[in-house]
């Protein structure tokens, strides 16, 4: 089901790859939301902030189709589009094994949908009451490969690990993702507001590392997602060579 | 229950008539006490038919259920009655033999019965009976206990179907309520979702047209974050302790919601994805130690401070993280104010909390504001 390259995605980024200089290199973004006036007025914010935007969608198929069409860096997707939801969205990019990273930008209220998006492979999220240089710098840092945690997002993380690790139905430990003590530490700080640097500075670590352990996080949620899916499969009998 | 009914009948319709062409084939030899049939051959005619209605009714189950088919069989059934008359000798009958089809008339009244219920069944019931009077000629005990026992069939019979058929009405009501609860749901998310975004939409373009609009930006904003949420309280999922008595410590609410009326342009509530349940009057102690917290932040940590609160379901325990971005204080005048607890509100917070057997941990770097952590059981000290 996962290739090669699938599987790299999962490795921590942040620290591989340098951070560039933007302006040499420009952003390639497309932007998929339902609504006329918000995808206009998205597209337009990031062209003037000197991204591409190589294309918007109005629904989920033609955001996966003009995805798979265009591979840009980022695509920046409102959860709620009609006809696939923002997880399938998500998914359907993972399983293409394009470098595309997606970035969700919603006014949506359901934690669960954001979850599950991120669980299938979202790595930032952001709402859409947050101002415009919030989402420029967001955009910035996905296509950077780095996870873009909002407080908000670390503490659904946190959350679902919680939730995996008391589940009675848990019969073989070794199946739950556990975060590690500082893991924890680090996203429970994030969820209450602090920044990468502010935490660097009290835990006596660079900012870098904790990056990496944010990253590592979402690495673990979206690897046991994958692995619970594969089971799934595997259970229904749908592992057979087509 | 009621095609469960129909069953029970196609399967008692041909062991009466096996009954019943047991007891005349009796009878043809001349046995049980009474003489031979006068007339043998009417009898098997009469039984003939009933076969033939018998193995028809069950090769086509499907349709013999409507009206017309259960008046037939009715008929066929008291002609069967009448037909004792022609072929056993009056003596005979006032002697006490059995009416020629026996059980077989039973399986017209419960048919009469599941059909029209219990009116209906008593109907045929009587009609039956009517008929074996006029056979008999005279009401003799054993046709009058003969009656009863079918009239109470018809009517028990009957009134079993009214039940059961009231119950599938109930359930269906039920059902149609509640895919119609869900397609209102799934419209209301859709319009929630359009407000929101127009809201947010405002927002943003209000603080960039500046002056008058931004007012207009921040109202947008204020409401943005109301209607978010009032939607997140998801109502699909009720709380566990619903279908126990609610009374007192059972009760069982959801921490986000207790927390949730916190959140503000001020202050960030960040909960997790699932339902917070704990028992309702920990979760009011809990929710005013966080006002607590929240106040002291607004009192001592600066006009431009933020803060955050994190809910975190631990299983048996809840932990709620205040931390706010303000001045903060140094760690020897937090240490000397909670000691001494002449920090009032750090003192509302200790007294909420240990009254709930919970902990308090106070953390506060200068720069980058207070952190206030408490932590306790979902059932209360009680557990």
């Amino acid at each position: 089901m996962n290739g090669p390259q699938a599987q790299a995605r999962w490795e921590p980024m942040a620290e591989d790859r340098p951070d560039r200089p933007l302006r040499e290199v420009t952003v390639r973004v497309v932007v998929a939301d339902d609504h006329p006036i918000w995808r206009e007025a998205v597209a337009r914010d990031l062209s003037d902030a000197g991204f591409t935007v190589v294309g918007t969608a109005a629904d989920g198929g033609s955001a996966v189709s003009h995805t798979l069409a265009t591979r840009p860096d980022v695509l920046v997707l409102d959860l709620n589009l009609p006809g696939m939801g923002g997880a399938e969205v998500c998914a359907a990019i993972v399983d293409a094994q394009i470098p595309t990273r997606v970035l969700i930008l919603t006014a949506s209220a359901e934690l669960q949908d954001v979850l599950d998006a991120v669980k299938a492979g979202a790595t930032g999220y952001l709402l859409k009451s947050a101002g415009r240089e919030e989402l420029i710098e967001a955009v910035r840092e996905t296509a950077r490969g780095k996870a873009v945690f909002t407080p908000g997002l670390a503490g659904l993380v946190l959350g679902e690990f919680r939730r995996l690790a008391n589940e009675p139905a848990a019969k073989d430990r070794r199946e739950v993702p556990e975060l590690t003590a500082r893991e924890t530490e680090v996203l429970k700080l994030v969820a209450t507001g602090l920044s990468c640097r502010q935490i660097g500075a009290h835990l006596f670590i660079s900012h870098r590392t904790v990056q990496n352990h944010v990253q590592n996080t979402l690495n673990k949620l979206q690897l046991h997602n994958r692995v619970e899916l594969v089971r799934f499969a595997i259970a229904r009998g749908l592992d057979a060579p087509t | 229950m009621v095609t469960a009914l129909w069953r029970g009948l196609d399967v008692f319709r041909p062991f009466a008539w096996l009954f019943a062409v047991y007891s005349a084939s009796v009878r043809h030899q001349g046995h049980q006490g009474y003489p031979a049939f006068a007339q043998p051959w009417l009898a098997w005619v009469v039984l003939g038919v009933l076969g033939a209605w018998t193995v028809g009714s069950v090769l086509y189950r499907t349709r013999s259920h409507s009206l017309n088919v259960v008046r037939f069989e009715l008929v066929l059934a008291c002609c069967a009655i009448l037909s004792t008359r022609l072929v056993d000798t009056p003596a005979v009958i006032l002697g006490g033999a059995k009416t020629l089809p026996g059980l077989w008339p039973a399986a017209a009244v419960v048919a009469w019965a599941v059909l029209k219920g219990w009116r209906g069944g008593m109907l045929a019931a009587f009609l039956v009976g009517l008929a074996d009077l006029v056979e008999v000629g005279v009401a003799t005990q054993n046709t009058i206990n003969n009656i009863v026992i079918l009239v109470l069939l018809g009517g028990c019979i009957g009134y079993c179907a009214d039940l059961s058929r009231e119950g599938h009405a109930a359930l269906g009501e039920a059902l149609r309520l509640r895919a119609e609860a869900g397609e209102r749901d799934r419209l209301a998310r859709t319009v929630h979702d359009g407000v929101l975004q127009t809201l947010s939409y405002i927002q943003r373009r209000g603080i960039d047209l500046g002056g008058q609009a931004r007012e207009l930006g921040e109202m947008a904003a204020e409401q943005e974050r109301l209607l978010r949420a009032l939607v997140s309280r998801s109502p699909d999922q009720p709380p566990a302790g619903g279908l126990q008595p609610a009374a007192g410590m059972r009760r069982e609410v959801d921490l986000r919601l207790a927390l949730g009326r916190y959140a503000d342009g001020v202050v960030s509530v960040i909960p997790p994805a699932g339902p917070v349940l704990m028992a309702a009057l920990v979760a009011d102690e809990l929710a005013a130690a966080v006002g607590a917290a929240l106040d002291n932040v607004r009192c001592h940590a600066g006009a431009d401070a933020h803060a955050w609160v994190l809910i975190e379901d631990k299983g048996r325990d809840v932990t709620v993280t205040i931390r706010d971005n303000g001045v903060g204080v140094t760690a020897g005048r937090l240490a000397e104010a909670a000691v001494s607890s002449r920090m009032g509100v750090a003192g509302s917070i200790r007294g909420r909390m240990s009254d709930l057997g919970g902990t308090v941990t106070l953390d506060s770097w200068p720069g980058a504001g207070t952190c206030v952590e408490l932590t306790v059981s979902k059932k209360g000290p009680a557990s």
